[in-house]
């Protein structure tokens, strides 16, 4: 790069800058840039009491959509709502902690669930939070013509749950049939007021979605599209009042800038990539989370391929591969990512390691390969062209195979294409390929993936007696049968080794030093932090 | 010949330049439709559902087939694309898929902050261009020629990512002279603010726009003063500068005009990696977004706005080619 030419770029550029001064928008210009650029050694030491008042910078990677409860399904949209939208009850580790709702019971026939809201609760306009807000929610999720994305959740056998109210603070929901895993529904409700929504045709594309009225410790300020979202404080949120005055979510699209602002503190936290963590941590600027986010990472046998069908050579080809190896290989350290024996992740309920392995065992490839009387293997393997993880998890898996006497054949793909033709229900195109998936804390979630006829059946296994088990999985309410059928999930997708679990992967947050409260504001996936109020500024 | 700066301006004949325009337009009818047909066609040919890109596995298959009917993405092509067509020609360009908000809102919002950067962008590159691209190809082959042809292929080839990514290194992260993303400090109004974080993005499209720019100016002039006028100037006893800024410059200005002509779409269109590496709210940023998503009323919307500026970018160059040039007028 010539040196002299940029100066004089960039000499010019100045000069520009004064020629256009009179072009711009007409604001008052003496005003210093909000105290963003957040010095570090100014902050008084730490006793370790939450201080009110600042604000923070959270990166985001794209425009939120609809900023609406009802309809969130993607990262960003999650991630605000969890500031401004409150949900009935949390469940961390299988325990349940009551937000909006202040208790939950379920009547002995399994069938009706009895909803308490807290008294005193209040929209972030003032209006109280009713049971009224809670049957207009659900009655909205149920209404077709609304099209919600998670309908099925409450329908049944083709039968929808029904709502009433019972007084001001109380609702009962009926289940047309019993289910274990209606929690799971619950658990992602976050309701909407129904003094804002009442009689609106289409909530999804609903105007009152630019200027929501949520629930959270955090209401709503500013949204400039392609810029970011500013949450204010609510003074009135039911539980303690939020240490931050403000919350901003700055949409940041190129990962590698997003990491220079981060380091010259334009942003405050951000989810970062395993391969960053080490450069930041040595900044010694952050703080950096490393929390399990509830994801799984697996290799698919696509059973389309007559090749595939034998158990045998499935089960070969995982004794062939070297789990930590590939771990090491793929995610830098184990500190990122732990090998994983089951095909639920360890925040889902049930999940257990009592399980075949497949620690790595060359000679037993071999023979399971000779016993099923294949040799010389040619194998396709797809993964997305763009994840760094899969392509390294590619390379190394082509290089083992090799010791088994399997030839692999990479097959790098679009990421749009690629997760289309996973989706193909007859796709021939690759024998293997990668994937993962975040599905929650309740085992029945994970049947979309897994049960014969469903859309996400990767690896096209069908078996009825597999299928009984999820039914039974679905509706039974004894907690300990219940653990066995998802057990012997887990065994047989082991046993019949259709999906290959490879490893339980970490996310990284990078939080500037000069926040507390982490702790008490939870990591948690997909959202980075449950609960905002308790960030607090040093 | 005469040189072209005398006092007789150019005139076009009111009704000659009405028939003209007249003409043009309608030939812009078939074209625009053309375009949007071809447009969509890729679309739809482009690997990739549209809804997969925002269905989750805990989306029950009878939802996701319920809003692939709501959004009409059950229907054939074909068939989208009259109903498509059929909206835009009552002024309706549909819903994002996405965001379920109006395509022209969302295009709109981002215009302005589009036209701010490229506008910037588009005059400073022709102020440092014209007069550096002239004196160089008044001077061929000498070594300050070279150098500014050296600058220029320097240009051409560098990625804009990478150009991007090192200007913030260098003025965001090491200096601290200038933010490194975004169009505005969180709640700040000024003006002064959303200049100093336009300055690197404008720095890099303007390096790439100078770089291409140059090589037009450049050989334009160098066969300008080849022209007979410019020996006659000499025969005169004119310098060399009296010839090239008072007889050249205007003849140079025709490939400024085609210049401005193509950089119209542009304007509106926005620059998608620029925009993204600096994280600019600008129309490039919502063609990354939509593209990715597949959000076709969204990429037809940004389409066949730049289409249309295309077409008025070139009417224009071609009317200013007769004002700048009266050789042009008859054969228009």
């Amino acid at each position: 790069m010539n040196r002299k030419y940029l100066w004089l770029t960039a000499l010019l550029i100045s000069v520009m800058t004064v020629l256009s001064a009179c072009g711009g928008e007409g604001g008052n210009s003496s005003t210093a840039s909000s105290g963003q650029n957040s010095s570090a050694s100014s902050a008084p030491a730490d006793n370790g009491q939450p201080k009110d008042g600042g604000s923070i910078i959270i990166a985001v990677s794209d425009d939120p959509k609809a900023l609406n409860p009802l309809y969130a399904g993607d990262r960003v949209t999650l991630t605000i709502n969890q500031a401004l939208y409150s949900p009935l009850f949390n469940i961390n580790d299988g325990k349940k902690t009551f937000v909006l709702a202040e208790s939950e019971k379920v009547s002995d026939d399994h069938l009706t669930y009895t909803i308490k809201l807290r008294s005193g609760l209040k929209w972030h306009d003032g209006q109280p939070i009713t049971a009224d807000d809670l049957v207009f929610s659900i009655n909205s999720i149920l209404d077709e013509k609304q099209n919600n994305p998670f309908r099925s959740m409450y329908v049944f056998n083709g039968k929808p749950v029904k709502v009433s109210k019972v007084d001001d603070l109380t609702v009962n929901i009926v289940l047309p049939e019993v289910s274990a895993a209606f929690d799971g529904a619950l658990v992602q409700l976050y309701p909407i007021p129904e003094h804002i929504f009442k009689g609106e045709a289409d909530i999804e594309k609903s105007r009152k979605n630019s200027n929501p009225v949520g629930s959270g410790p955090f209401k709503f300020k500013e949204y400039r599209p392609g810029e970011y979202v500013t949450l204010e404080r609510f003074d009135d949120y039911f539980a303690a009042k939020p240490h931050l005055d403000s919350v901003t979510y700055r949409i940041a699209k190129d990962p590698n800038a997003a990491n220079l602002a981060l380091q010259n503190g334009e942003i405050q936290m951000r989810m970062v990539d395993t391969q960053d963590y080490k450069k930041l941590k040595d900044t010694g600027k952050f703080n950096l989370l490393v929390y399990p986010e509830g994801r799984l990472q697996y290799m698919v046998f696509n059973l389309n391929i007559p090749s595939m069908q034998n158990v045998k050579v499935r089960q070969a080809i995982a004794y062939a591969l070297d789990k930590n190896e590939m771990i090491a290989a793929s995610y830098s350290s184990s500190e990122f990512a732990e090998p994983a024996p089951s095909i639920l992740t360890p925040d889902t309920l049930y999940q257990t390691s009592d399980l075949e392995k497949y620690d790595y065992n060359l000679d037993k490839a071999k023979q399971l390969l000779s016993e099923a009387g294949v040799s010389n293997l040619k194998l396709r393997l797809a993964y997305s062209n763009t994840n760094k993880p899969q392509e390294s998890q590619a390379l190394y898996v082509q290089q083992k195979l090799k010791d088994a006497g399997i030839e692999v054949e990479l097959v790098p793909m679009d990421v749009t294409a690629y997760g289309n033709k996973t989706l193909d229900m007859n796709n021939k195109d690759f024998e293997l390929n990668f994937g993962g998936y975040i599905m929650g804390y309740e085992p029945d979630a994970y049947k979309s993936l897994y049960m014969s006829n469903e859309a996400y059946n990767y690896s096209h296994y069908k078996n009825p007696e597999f299928d009984a088990l999820w039914d039974k999985g679905a509706v039974e309410t004894d907690e300990a049968k219940r653990a066995e059928l998802y057990k012997q999930i887990q065994q047989t997708v082991a046993n019949e080794m259709t999906v290959y679990p490879i490893a339980y992967t970490k996310a990284v947050v990078a939080v500037d030093n000069s926040y507390g409260g982490i702790e008490e504001a939870r990591p948690k996936p997909v959202v980075m932090l449950e609960d905002l109020s308790k960030l607090y500024k040093k | 010949m005469t040189p072209a700066c005398l006092g007789r301006r150019p005139v076009w004949e009111g009704n000659f330049l009405k028939s003209f325009i007249l003409r043009r337009v309608l030939q812009a009818v078939p074209l625009l439709f053309f375009i949007s047909l071809v447009s969509f066609a890729l679309i739809k040919l482009a690997p990739g559902d549209p809804v997969l890109s925002f269905v989750t596995p805990n989306m029950g298959a009878e939802d996701v087939e319920r809003i692939r009917q709501s959004l009409g993405l059950d229907k054939p092509v074909y068939i989208q694309y009259f109903l498509w067509l059929k909206n835009v020609l009552t002024g309706d360009f549909g819903y994002s898929l996405i965001n379920h908000r109006p395509v022209l809102t969302m295009i709109a919002e981002r215009i302005p902050a589009t036209i701010g950067l490229m506008g910037t962008a588009l005059v400073l590159s022709l102020i440092i261009t014209v007069p550096l691209s002239m004196y160089a190809g008044s001077r061929k082959n000498r070594p300050v020629d070279r150098l500014l042809s050296l600058f220029s292929y320097i240009g051409i080839s560098i990625p804009s990512f990478w150009f991007g990514i090192l200007l913030i290194f260098w003025f965001s992260f090491k200096l601290h002279w200038l933010p490194s993303m975004g169009m505005r400090t969180v709640g700040s109004n000024s003006a002064w603010d959303i200049m100093k974080h336009g300055i690197l993005p404008v720095m890099v499209l303007s390096f790439i726009n100078i770089s291409m720019y140059m090589r037009y100016i450049r050989s334009s002039t160098i066969s300008e003063m080849e022209e007979d006028y410019v020996q006659i100037q000499y025969a005169y006893g004119s310098t060399r500068n009296t010839i090239l800024w008072r007889h050249v410059f205007r003849n140079v200005l025709l490939p400024v005009v085609t210049i401005l002509g193509m950089s119209l779409p542009e304007l509106i269109a926005g620059a998608f990696i620029t925009e993204s590496v600096f994280s600019w709210p600008g129309m490039g940023s919502l063609g990354i977004t939509s593209v990715s998503g597949l959000d076709y009323p969204v990429i037809m919307g940004i389409t066949m706005l730049t289409s249309v500026m295309l077409v008025i970018g070139n009417l224009t160059a071609d009317i200013l080619y007769g004002v700048v040039d009266p050789r042009i007028k008859t054969a228009g």
